[in-house]
């Protein structure tokens, strides 16, 4: 016996580490047996042994707290199968082991007992060693999987919180951009249409865009993407804000206000990331955009006889280079007309076989608008549902498209 | 991306095929560290296997320019087409990077 008991614990230091806390109970109608119960567990590490003699003692035992293993020996079931679905049922029970101990009488009634909810069988006559590897392989698998419903448990606040974090992040990146009454009160002002479409990778994005009253007859638009997109470069958007608010740029001249930002990004970003950007000053009495870019898409300019035109667009990209300068260029813009702005998201995405839809492409669905889509909640969102009938979504880099078109001029000019 | 990698003197040209983004990130690793370390006075990369780049590949190519400072190697470009050609154009990375057309 002694042999037996320290050749039992030899075999299983690790695994008594792991299951000698737990709490086993025992349902045995004769008490004289379980001693051989009871030797097993110990040899296996657990001390923490109850006994219950029949299914009411069982069950009341059971009421006051879950054991991590239940071995129930076959008598208390004669008569009683549904003890098992009982014993089931209780608090903390569902997934606990039930080992079932006696002699069977044939394959029916192991069947019936598995049925029943036994998580095992234990057939006797059983050697005490073998009795205990067994009891040992289920407290081991008990353990192992609190552990594993601890680490799923953990997992599960954590990213909890990392989306309600997340969510909140996004919710200031929204706050950056343009606010609905700020592009009505634009709208109303310059006699525009402005529309816009924000959308993200992921949660948070690398594009921003802004616009602002310069005076009775200008205003500014700018659509800046860095490099990158996700948390950090959502963060440079922030950076971004956080400068065009608090420095005084040359707002009306947007190479001027191009070259001053680059001096204020170049050094402050990591080496590899830049932004490119497009500023441009939309001057209604003249009727043109004056615009420069920073490395951004070309825009797109669109006219009252449906002539598109594609706006040049050279500049290195902002935080490159100190030495960078940039240049304005002009669009006509009378009214009737529209101007695009657009991320590369737009024609670098790729649909489902991997075909890039490309500058052409996006050419081609602006040529396709129905000449009425301004009725029909705007020629940015025809263009915009027509291109995510064939591409998928979520776009693997971050999409901003601005539409500005202006009203055509009354027919009778008297008012 | 790929790319085959020549030494003639102390100029290397490397050669890239495929498309410039994100995931060539490691290949483009190696690429630089090979520049920094083989002691070449000129690396030449050769666009004209390539027919994608997007704002990450140029990113790579700002990071090859800076290390080539360190390093004192030139670094060059040549002969970029299509999208690549377009890209290269609309950044004006020719300013930074000596490009041939």
């Amino acid at each position: 016996m002694t042999g037996a008991s320290s050749e039992g614990g030899a075999a299983a230091p690790a695994a008594a580490l792991a299951v000698g806390g737990q709490r086993v109970l025992i349902g045995h109608p004769r008490p004289p047996a379980v001693a051989v119960l009871r030797s097993a567990l110990a040899s296996v590490g657990v001390r923490a042994v109850d006994v219950a003699l029949d299914a009411d003692g069982l069950l009341a035992r059971v009421g006051q707290g879950a054991p991590d293993l239940l071995v129930l020996h076959l008598g208390l079931l004669a008569d009683n199968l549904d003890l098992i679905a009982r014993l089931r049922a209780m608090n903390g029970m569902r997934d606990a082991p039930i080992l079932v101990l006696g002699r069977f009488s044939g394959a029916g009634e192991r069947q019936a007992l598995m049925r029943a909810g036994a998580t095992d069988l234990i057939p006797r006559p059983v050697t005490r060693p073998e009795l205990a590897a067994r009891l040992r392989v289920h407290l081991e698998n008990r353990s192992l999987n609190r552990s594993l419903q601890e680490v799923i448990r953990s997992l599960q606040a954590y990213h909890t919180g990392a989306v309600q974090r997340m969510t909140l992040a996004r919710d200031m990146q929204l706050d950056l951009l343009p606010t609905t009454e700020a592009c009505g009160g634009l709208e109303r002002r310059y006699a525009i249409r402005l529309d816009s479409h924000f959308e993200s990778s992921s949660e948070l994005g690398g594009d921003i865009w802004g616009a602002r009253a310069l005076d009775d007859h200008r205003f500014a638009v700018f659509l800046c993407d860095f490099t990158g997109h996700g948390v950090a470069a959502a963060l440079n958007t922030f950076r971004l804000h956080a400068l065009l608010t608090k420095i005084d740029l040359p707002g009306d001249d947007p190479a001027e206000t191009l070259g001053a930002i680059n001096g204020l990004l170049v050094g402050l970003l990591p080496e590899s990331q830049f932004a490119t950007m497009l500023y441009a000053v939309v001057d209604v009495r003249v009727g043109a955009v004056t615009y420069a870019t920073a490395g951004a898409p070309k825009p797109i300019v669109g006219r009252p006889d449906g002539a598109l035109e594609i706006g040049g667009s050279l500049g290195l990209p902002l935080g490159v280079s100190p030495k960078a300068s940039y240049r304005n260029r002009h669009l006509d813009f009378p009214p009737g007309s529209f101007l695009f702005l657009f991320s590369d998201a737009l024609f670098e995405a790729r649909d489902w076989d991997g075909q890039l839809f490309g500058y052409e492409g996006v050419v081609d669905l602006v040529n396709g608008l129905d000449s009425d889509a301004e009725l029909e909640g705007g020629p940015l969102r025809q263009l915009l549902e027509r291109y995510f009938t064939t591409m998928p979504r979520p776009l693997a880099d971050d999409l901003t498209a601005l539409w500005i078109s202006r009203r055509a001029e009354p027919l009778d000019g008297s008012g | 991306m790929n790319y085959t990698v020549r030494d003639l003197g102390g100029v290397r040209e490397v050669e890239l095929r495929g498309q410039l983004t994100f995931e060539a990130n490691d290949d483009f690793r190696q690429i630089i560290e090979g520049m920094e370390k083989d002691g070449i006075a000129e690396c030449v990369l050769n666009l004209g296997g390539l027919d994608f780049i997007d704002s990450a590949g140029l990113g790579l190519l700002v990071l090859a320019n800076n290390a080539g400072h360190r390093a004192s190697v030139q670094l060059k470009m040549k002969h970029p087409r299509g999208q690549v050609r377009d890209m290269i154009e609309i950044s004006e990375f020719h300013t930074i990077i000596p490009c041939e057309f």
